[in-house]
C-alpha cells in the first residue's frame, strides 16, 4: 500500500536529512508503531507516509515513495485526503474555526469531499460514538477542553473514511480514560474495516498491546522493525533513548530471562 | 454568542430566515441610509421596519443596546462638531466665542441616524444569522470558499487569540514582569508580550493549513453542506424586491442630485 525504498528526505535549508535512506512496506489492515526518542524522525515519517512530504513541505528527496504503486509527488493532498488521514499532536490547530458545533466542526472534511448530507450524518453520528463523545455534538469545538479537541479531530479524520490513518502522538493531551478509548476504537477499526493505521506514540505499553509491527527509529534512520515483542523488549531501545515498558522494566528487575515481556498478559505469564 | 461573533441562538423567525434574505434587507438599510431625505425618514424606518425586526427576531434588548454601544459614540460627537462648526442662524445656546446652532444639531442628528439605520440593519443581520450559514448561503451563490474560510475564522478564532495572550501574560508576569505599572512602563513592556504572541500565531499557520489540507480543504470535489438553509419562493420574490427596492432609492437619490 504505502512503500518507502532508500527514502531520505531534506527539510529546506537543512543538510542533515530527517529521514535517512528508510525502507519500509506497509501492508492493508496493520496496525503499526513507530517509536523513537524526540529528534528521531518520527513525525518526518508521519509527514511522508501521509503524503504531506513532499507536497506540503518543500526540501529534498531521494529515493522511492509510492502510494498504491503510484510515486507519491505525482499525487496531490485533495485526492490523498480521502484516502489517508493524518491527526496531529496539538488538538487546537486542528480545529477548522469555521463551524459553531462539534457536529459541523466532524462535517468540514465530508463538505470538501462533496458528500451527500444523508451519508454526512451516519458517519458524523458513528465518528462521534467511536470517540464516545455524542455529548459534545452541540457544543462549540472551542470550549471543551484540549483532550476532548484531540477526540473531535480524531473524529473528524475518521468521519472521513480514510483507508490509511496517521497519527503523531494523538495521546500526548489524553488522559488514561482517553487512551484507552483511542486505542479500542483504532484496534476496531483495524480489525473490523481492514484500516491500516500508522501510529507515532511514546505510551509503549498501549503499541505493545495493540500493534501488528513496531518501527524503531533513531537519528532519522530505520533502526529496528518487527513484532512489538522482538522490538520492545530488545536492549536498543534503551540505546535509542525510548525506554521499555512498565512490564519489561518491572520483569528485568525481578527475573533472570533474555526475553522480556512488553504487555500486562506476557508480565503475568513469565512471573507464574 | 458563540466565538468572536455577535450572533444570538434564538427560535424566532427572524431567525429562520434564509441569510440572503437578510442581506438583501441590510442592503436596502444602506441604500435608504444613503437615500433619504431628512431625519423623520430615517427614523420613521428605524421605528417602523428595524425595530419590530427586532422584537420579531426576540432581540430587542440587545439589538437596542449594540445600537447604543455601536451609534452612541458618533451620535454625541456628530451632534458637538456638526451644531458648533456647521453654521446656522438658529443659536441654541453659545460656549464662549462658539454658537451651537439648531441647523447644525439636525445636521448630526440626520447623520447619526443615517448610521444607525446602516448599522442597525448590519446589526440584525449578524445578530440573527450564524456567520457560518452567512458564508454557506455566499458560497452557494458562487462567492469563493476560501475567502469565506478567512473571514470566519477570523470571527470565530479571536477569543482563543485572546486566551492565548492571557496565557502569555500570566507567563510573562510569573517570570517576573511588572504590568501593574503606570502607562509608560506598559507600553515599554508591550514587546514581550507581542512578540511571543505573534510569533506563536505565525508558527501554528503551518499546522493548521496541513490540518487543512488533512481535511480535504483542496479537494477538487464539489462541496456540500450539512445543514441546508430553508429558502422558499416567497423569500426570493421578497429579495428581489429589497434589491429592487434599494436600487430605486440610490437611482432616485442620483437623480434628484443631478436636478
Amino acid at each position: 500500500m504505502i512503500e518507502l525504498k532508500k527514502f531520505s528526505y531534506w527539510y529546506p535549508g537543512t543538510e542533515q536529512p530527517a529521514l535517512d535512506r528508510v525502507s519500509l512496506s506497509i501492508a492493508e489492515g496493520e496496525f503499526i508503531g513507530i517509536v523513537g526518542a524526540n529528534g528521531a524522525g518520527k513525525s518526518t515519517l508521519c509527514y511522508a507516509l501521509s503524503g504531506f512530504v513532499p507536497h506540503f513541505y518543500n526540501g529534498e528527496t531521494e529515493g522511492q515513495h509510492t502510494f498504491n504503486g503510484q510515486d507519491m509527488a505525482s499525487l496531490d493532498l485533495g485526492q490523498l485526503a480521502g484516502q489517508v488521514g493524518l491527526v496531529f499532536q496539538n488538538p487546537f490547530n486542528q480545529i477548522s474555526g469555521a463551524r459553531f458545533t462539534v457536529r459541523e466542526e466532524i462535517a468540514f472534511g465530508l463538505e470538501n469531499l462533496g458528500l451527500p448530507q444523508s451519508e454526512m450524518r451516519a458517519r458524523i453520528d458513528e465518528a462521534l460514538e467511536l470517540v464516545n463523545i455524542q455529548d459534545l455534538a452541540e457544543r462549540s469545538p472551542f470550549s471543551v477542553s484540549g483532550g476532548q479537541q484531540q477526540r473531535i479531530a480524531i473524529a473528524s479524520i475518521l468521519a472521513m473514511q480514510p483507508r490509511v490513518l496517521v497519527l503523531d502522538e494523538p495521546t500526548s493531551q489524553l488522559d488514561p480514560d482517553g487512551t484507552r478509548d483511542m486505542f479500542t476504537a483504532l484496534n476496531k477499526l483495524v480489525s473490523t474495516r481492514k484500516i491500516t493505521v500508522i501510529l507515532a506514540e511514546h505510551k509503549l505499553e498501549w503499541l505493545a498491546t495493540f500493534c501488528d509491527r513496531v518501527i524503531a527509529l533513531g537519528g532519522g534512520k530505520l533502526r529496528a522493525e518487527g513484532s512489538p515483542q522482538a522490538v520492545l523488549s530488545s536492549e536498543q531501545m534503551l540505546r535509542l533513548g525510548v525506554g521499555r515498558t512498565q512490564y519489561s522494566e518491572a520483569a528485568a528487575r525481578l527475573l533472570r530471562t533474555k526475553q522480556l515481556p512488553v504487555t500486562l498478559e506476557q508480565a503475568k505469564k513469565a512471573l507464574k | 454568542m458563540r466565538g468572536g461573533s455577535i450572533y444570538i441562538e434564538r427560535s424566532s423567525g427572524l431567525h429562520w430566515l434564509h441569510p440572503l434574505t437578510k442581506v438583501a434587507l441590510t442592503a436596502l438599510c444602506f441604500a435608504s441610509a444613503a437615500a433619504l431625505p431628512g431625519l423623520p425618514w430615517l427614523l420613521a424606518l428605524f421605528v417602523g421596519l428595524l425595530l419590530p425586526l427586532a422584537i420579531w427576531g426576540r432581540l430587542t434588548g440587545a439589538f437596542l443596546k449594540a445600537c447604543l454601544l455601536v451609534v452612541g459614540p458618533f451620535v454625541l460627537s456628530l451632534t458637538i462638531i456638526q451644531g458648533f462648526f456647521s453654521g446656522g442662524e438658529t443659536v441654541l445656546f453659545k460656549l464662549g466665542r462658539f454658537a451651537f446652532t439648531q441647523e447644525g444639531l439636525l445636521a448630526g442628528l440626520t447623520f447619526a441616524a443615517r448610521l444607525l439605520v446602516a448599522l442597525g440593519g448590519t446589526l440584525l443581520l449578524m445578530q440573527s444569522t450564524p456567520q457560518p450559514h452567512l458564508m454557506q448561503a455566499l458560497t452557494e451563490r458562487g462567492f469563493p470558499p476560501r475567502i469565506a474560510y478567512v473571514v470566519l475564522t477570523a470571527i470565530q478564532i479571536f477569543p482563543s487569540f485572546q486566551d492565548r495572550a492571557q496565557v502569555i501574560m500570566d507567563a510573562q508576569q510569573a517570570r517576573g514582569l511588572e504590568l501593574q505599572s503606570g502607562l509608560l512602563n506598559r507600553a515599554r513592556l508591550l514587546l514581550p508580550m507581542v512578540g511571543p504572541l505573534i510569533l506563536g500565531s505565525v508558527m501554528d499557520v503551518s499546522e493548521r493549513a496541513m490540518a487543512l489540507e488533512a481535511r480535504a480543504f483542496s479537494s477538487p470535489a464539489r462541496k456540500t453542506s450539512l445543514n441546508t438553509l430553508a429558502d422558499s419562493l416567497l423569500q426570493r420574490a421578497v429579495r428581489w424586491l429589497l434589491a429592487l427596492a434599494a436600487a430605486a432609492l440610490l437611482l432616485w437619490r442620483l437623480w434628484s442630485a443631478l436636478q
